[in-house]
C-alpha cells in the first residue's frame, strides 16, 4: 500500500502547496496569477501526455484548447445550457477533436517534424473557421454574459475559482502519475524511444497513440473551458492563436519533458519569474519577456531534463547519470 | 554641541529629541496642508502588437493629469492632485485582467484606456468585480457597452455608429463630386474590427449605388501585400476601402503605390494609418489624398491644437489615441471633482450623470445610455500637403476634400 502510493507524494506535495494558496493568498494580483498560469499549466500538461511521454511533438495544441472554449460557449450560448456541463462537454469535444486529428495523423504514419506540422495546420484552420462562421460568432468572438453564480461556473471571489482550477489541476497531475506507472504509460515510453523496437514487442502503436492525443485533447480542452470561465469572452486568436501552442511547448519543455510535475513548474517557473522581474525592475516595460525569452534560452542550453531534471539531478547525481530515469531525451 | 569626555549631554539628547520629533512630525503637517493624490490607473498595451498604440494613448493621459494638475487639481477634493498609476496590457486580454488587478491592489480611484476590444472587454469586467469605475479609451466592439456593467463607460463612439456615419459622409462626397466613384473593393483584416466593418460595408453600400467587386480578406500580421495589390489592379475599382492595423495598411498602400494603382479613392473607417502622422511624415507621398473616418480631435478647440503642438514640439507624433485619452482622463476628473469623493460608487455615478464640455473632442457635452456617451462621433479626415484635416462634418471641417483623385 505504502509503495503503491509513494509516487503520488510529489504530486500530493503539490497539491497541498497549491490548494493552501486559494486560502492563504488575499491579493488579487497573486490569485489572478496562479489561475491564469495553472490555465496554462494545465493545457501544458495535455500536451505533455502527447509530447513529452509519447513523443509526439505537436505545435497546434491550440486546437484542443480552443475547441475546448468554442464547445462550452457554444453549448451555453447557442444552446442555452448550463456551464458544469459545457465543461464536460468542451472536455469530451477536445477528446474527439484529438481521435479525429490522430486517427487522420498517425495512420498515414505521420511522425516526428511533419506531425508537428499537421497539427499547426489544424490549430490554423480552425481559427480560420472560427472568425469566420456564424455560429462561433465570427471575428467579434464569444462573450459570455457575466452572471456571478456557482451554477454557472463564475465566482465572485477569485479565490474560489483558483480552488476549481487548483483541484482539476491536481487531478490532472494524479491522473498523468497513474498513466505514468501504468502498462499504458510503458506503452507510450517505449514508442517516444523507438516506435518499431515497440511495435516488435507487440505494441499496437496506433491505439496507444490514439488513446495519448484523445487524452491530451481532453485535459488541454478543459483548459480551453477555464479560460473562457475565467475572462467571459474567446476569440478566434484567442482561442485558436499560436500563442497557447507556444505557451504550452515551452511550459512542459522548461519544467521537464516527460515528467509529472514539469508542465506545472515549468509554467510556473517562467511566468513567476517573469513577474518577479517586472515588480522588481517597475516601469521598464517588456522586461519580464526578456527575462522570459532569456530563461528559455538557458533551459533549452542547459537543462535537458528541464527544471524537475535539474532537481531529481542534484537531489540524485550517480542514479541520473547511471539511469537517465525520463524526460533526458528531448 | 556639548559633547564632554566623549559623553553626550542631557541638554544635547532633549534638543536632538526635539528636533528628531519635529522632523518626523513635518510630512504630517505637509499632508494636513495638501490633500492626498488620487491615483489614477492609465491601462495600454505598451508591449505586444498594439505597443505604438498604447505609447499615443500613454501621452495623452499624461498630458491630461498634467493639465489638470496644473490647472489646481480636484478641487472639491481640496486641490488633490491625480497621480498616475500606469500598467502594461501587454496587448492581450490576460494581460489587460493581470493589470486590472494590480492597478486594484495599488489603490486606483478608477481606469482609463484599453485600446483593443478584447483588451477593453476583459478589464472592464475584472474592474467590475470591484465595481471600478473604467473608461474605455478606444475600444469599438459594441459588446462593451452591452452587458450591464455599471462601471464601464465609454467615452468615443462604438463601431454602430462610426460605420453609419463614415457610410453617410462616403455618400455625401460621392454625391458632392458628381458621383464619379462606383465600384469598391474592400480590403479588411480578418479580426474583429476588420470583418465586422466589411460585412457592413458590402451589405450598406449597394443600397447607395455602389458595386463591391470583391471583399479581400488578409491577416494581422501580414507580411506581403502584393497578391493583394494585384487582384485589386486587375479589378480597377473606382474606391479601395481598407479597415486594417498600422503595419498592414502602410504595406497595401505601399504596394498600391509601387504597382501604380490608381483609384478615384481611398476611403478608410477606424483605419490604423491614414489618421496616423508617422504614416503621412514617413511616406508623404503614398498617404496623400488618403481619407479616412475615425476618431479625431475638434480642430476649433484652442486646447487640442495647444495640446497638438505640445506633443509635436516634444518630437512625438500625432494621433488619435491622444486626445481621446486625453479626454477621457479629463472625464475622469470632472466625474471626481463632482463626485466629491474617490469612492467607486460615487464616481460611478458622478460619470452615469455626466454632461462634461471641457473634452477636447468633436461631441458636445457628454450623455450616457448604459454606458455609451451618445454623442460621440467620428469625423472624416484627408492627408492634404503633409496635415491631417477634417473634411466632414462641415460644422467644424479646415478643408475641402479633394476627390476623385486627379479629377
Amino acid at each position: 500500500m505504502r509503495s503503491s502510493l509513494r509516487p503520488y507524494l510529489p504530486v500530493l506535495a503539490l497539491g497541498v502547496l497549491l490548494a493552501l494558496a486559494p486560502l492563504l493568498l488575499t491579493s488579487n494580483v497573486a490569485l489572478n496569477f496562479l489561475a491564469v498560469t495553472l490555465i496554462v499549466s494545465l493545457a501544458a500538461q495535455g500536451w505533455n501526455l502527447l509530447g513529452g511521454f509519447g513523443g509526439q511533438f505537436s505545435f497546434g495544441h491550440a486546437a484542443f484548447f480552443g475547441v475546448g472554449a468554442y464547445s462550452s460557449a457554444i453549448w451555453q450560448m447557442r444552446f442555452g445550457l448550463d456551464a458544469w456541463t459545457g465543461l464536460l462537454v468542451g472536455t469530451a469535444m477536445g477528446a474527439v477533436t484529438g481521435l479525429v486529428i490522430g486517427f487522420l495523423a498517425f495512420r498515414a504514419g505521420l511522425r516526428g517534424s511533419y506531425f508537428a506540422l499537421v497539427t499547426l495546420a489544424f490549430a490554423e484552420v480552425f481559427r480560420v473557421l472560427a472568425n469566420s462562421s456564424e455560429v462561433t460568432g465570427g471575428a467579434a468572438g464569444m462573450l459570455l454574459p457575466l452572471k456571478i453564480g456557482a451554477g454557472n461556473l463564475q465566482f465572485s471571489d477569485r479565490a474560489t475559482f483558483l480552488g476549481l482550477v487548483v483541484a482539476l489541476t491536481v487531478l490532472v497531475l494524479g491522473l498523468v502519475q497513474w498513466i505514468r506507472g501504468s502498462r499504458f504509460g510503458a506503452q507510450l515510453v517505449a514508442l517516444r524511444e523507438n516506435e518499431e523496437a515497440a511495435r516488435a514487442l507487440g505494441v499496437d502503436v496506433l491505439a496507444v497513440k490514439l488513446k495519448a492525443i484523445g487524452l491530451s485533447g481532453a485535459i488541454t480542452a478543459t483548459a480551453g473551458v477555464l479560460y473562457l470561465q475565467y475572462f467571459l469572452f474567446i476569440d478566434a486568436n484567442i482561442a485558436f492563436g499560436t500563442w497557447i501552442s507556444v505557451e504550452v511547448l515551452l511550459a512542459a519543455i522548461v519544467g521537464g519533458l516527460g515528467t509529472v510535475l514539469g508542465p506545472v513548474v515549468g509554467a510556473l517557473a517562467l511566468h513567476g519569474l517573469g513577474e518577479l522581474v517586472k515588480a522588481a525592475v517597475g516601469q521598464l516595460p517588456g522586461i519580464d519577456l526578456a527575462v522570459y525569452g532569456a530563461i528559455l534560452v538557458v533551459a533549452v542550453a542547459f537543462l535537458p531534463g528541464g527544471l524537475v531534471g535539474l532537481a531529481r539531478r542534484r537531489a540524485a547525481p550517480r542514479q541520473v547519470r547511471k539511469a537517465e530515469p525520463e524526460g533526458g531525451r528531448a | 554641541m556639548s559633547i564632554s569626555n566623549g559623553r553626550i549631554g542631557r541638554r544635547t539628547v532633549l534638543r536632538g529629541g526635539a528636533a528628531l520629533g519635529a522632523t518626523l512630525a513635518m510630512p504630517g503637517i505637509l499632508r494636513a496642508q495638501t490633500p492626498e493624490a488620487i491615483k489614477v490607473g492609465i491601462l495600454q498595451p505598451v508591449t505586444g502588437t498594439l505597443a505604438q498604440d498604447g505609447e499615443l494613448g500613454r501621452t495623452g493621459a499624461e498630458h491630461a493629469i498634467k493639465a489638470v494638475n496644473d490647472a489646481g487639481g480636484i478641487a472639491s477634493l481640496g486641490g488633490a492632485k491625480l497621480e498616475m498609476v500606469f500598467a502594461d496590457a501587454r496587448s492581450t486580454p490576460e494581460g489587460g485582467t493581470a493589470a486590472v488587478e494590480q492597478l486594484q491592489s495599488d489603490g486606483v480611484a478608477a481606469i482609463v484606456g484599453g485600446f483593443a476590444s478584447p483588451i477593453c472587454l476583459a478589464s472592464s469586467q475584472a474592474a467590475a468585480r470591484y465595481d471600478l469605475p473604467y473608461i474605455v479609451d478606444v475600444g469599438v466592439s459594441d459588446q462593451i457597452v452591452s452587458r450591464g456593467l455599471t462601471n464601464t463607460f465609454r467615452f468615443a463612439p462604438g463601431f454602430g455608429t462610426c460605420s453609419k456615419t463614415a457610410i453617410d459622409n462616403l455618400v455625401k462626397l460621392n454625391e458632392a463630386a458628381g458621383n464619379p466613384a462606383r465600384t469598391v473593393v474592400l480590403v479588411h483584416e480578418d479580426g474583429l474590427f476588420g470583418s465586422g466593418l466589411a460585412k457592413l460595408m458590402a451589405a450598406e453600400l449597394p443600397k447607395h449605388g455602389f458595386e463591391i467587386l470583391d471583399t479581400i480578406a488578409h491577416p494581422t500580421p501580414a507580411r506581403d501585400m502584393s497578391n493583394v495589390a494585384l487582384r485589386i489592379r486587375s479589378l480597377k475599382p473606382d474606391l479601395i476601402i481598407p479597415s486594417s492595423y498600422y503595419g498592414e495598411t502602410v504595406l497595401l498602400m505601399r504596394t498600391l503605390h509601387q504597382q501604380r494603382v490608381e483609384p478615384k479613392g481611398f476611403y478608410s473607417v477606424l483605419n490604423g494609418a491614414a489618421s496616423n502622422m508617422r504614416f503621412v511624415k514617413e511616406f508623404p507621398e503614398v498617404a496623400d489624398l488618403d481619407m479616412d473616418c475615425n476618431h479625431w480631435h475638434d480642430p476649433r478647440k484652442d486646447e487640442a491644437q495647444a495640446l497638438k503642438k505640445s506633443v509635436e514640439d516634444a518630437g512625438g507624433l500625432w494621433a488619435y489615441n491622444i486626445p481621446l485619452n486625453y479626454s477621457c482622463v479629463k472625464l475622469l476628473a470632472d466625474a471626481i471633482d463632482r463626485a466629491k469623493s474617490t469612492e467607486p460608487k460615487a464616481i460611478n455615478e458622478a460619470l452615469a450623470a455626466s454632461t462634461f464640455e471641457g473634452h477636447i473632442m468633436p461631441y458636445g457635452p457628454t450623455k450616457f445610455e448604459n454606458g455609451q456617451n451618445t454623442g460621440a462621433r467620428p469625423v472624416s479626415l484627408q492627408v492634404q500637403e503633409g496635415e491631417i484635416k477634417v473634411i466632414y462634418p462641415e460644422e467644424f471641417a479646415n478643408a475641402k476634400p479633394v476627390f476623385p483623385i486627379g479629377g
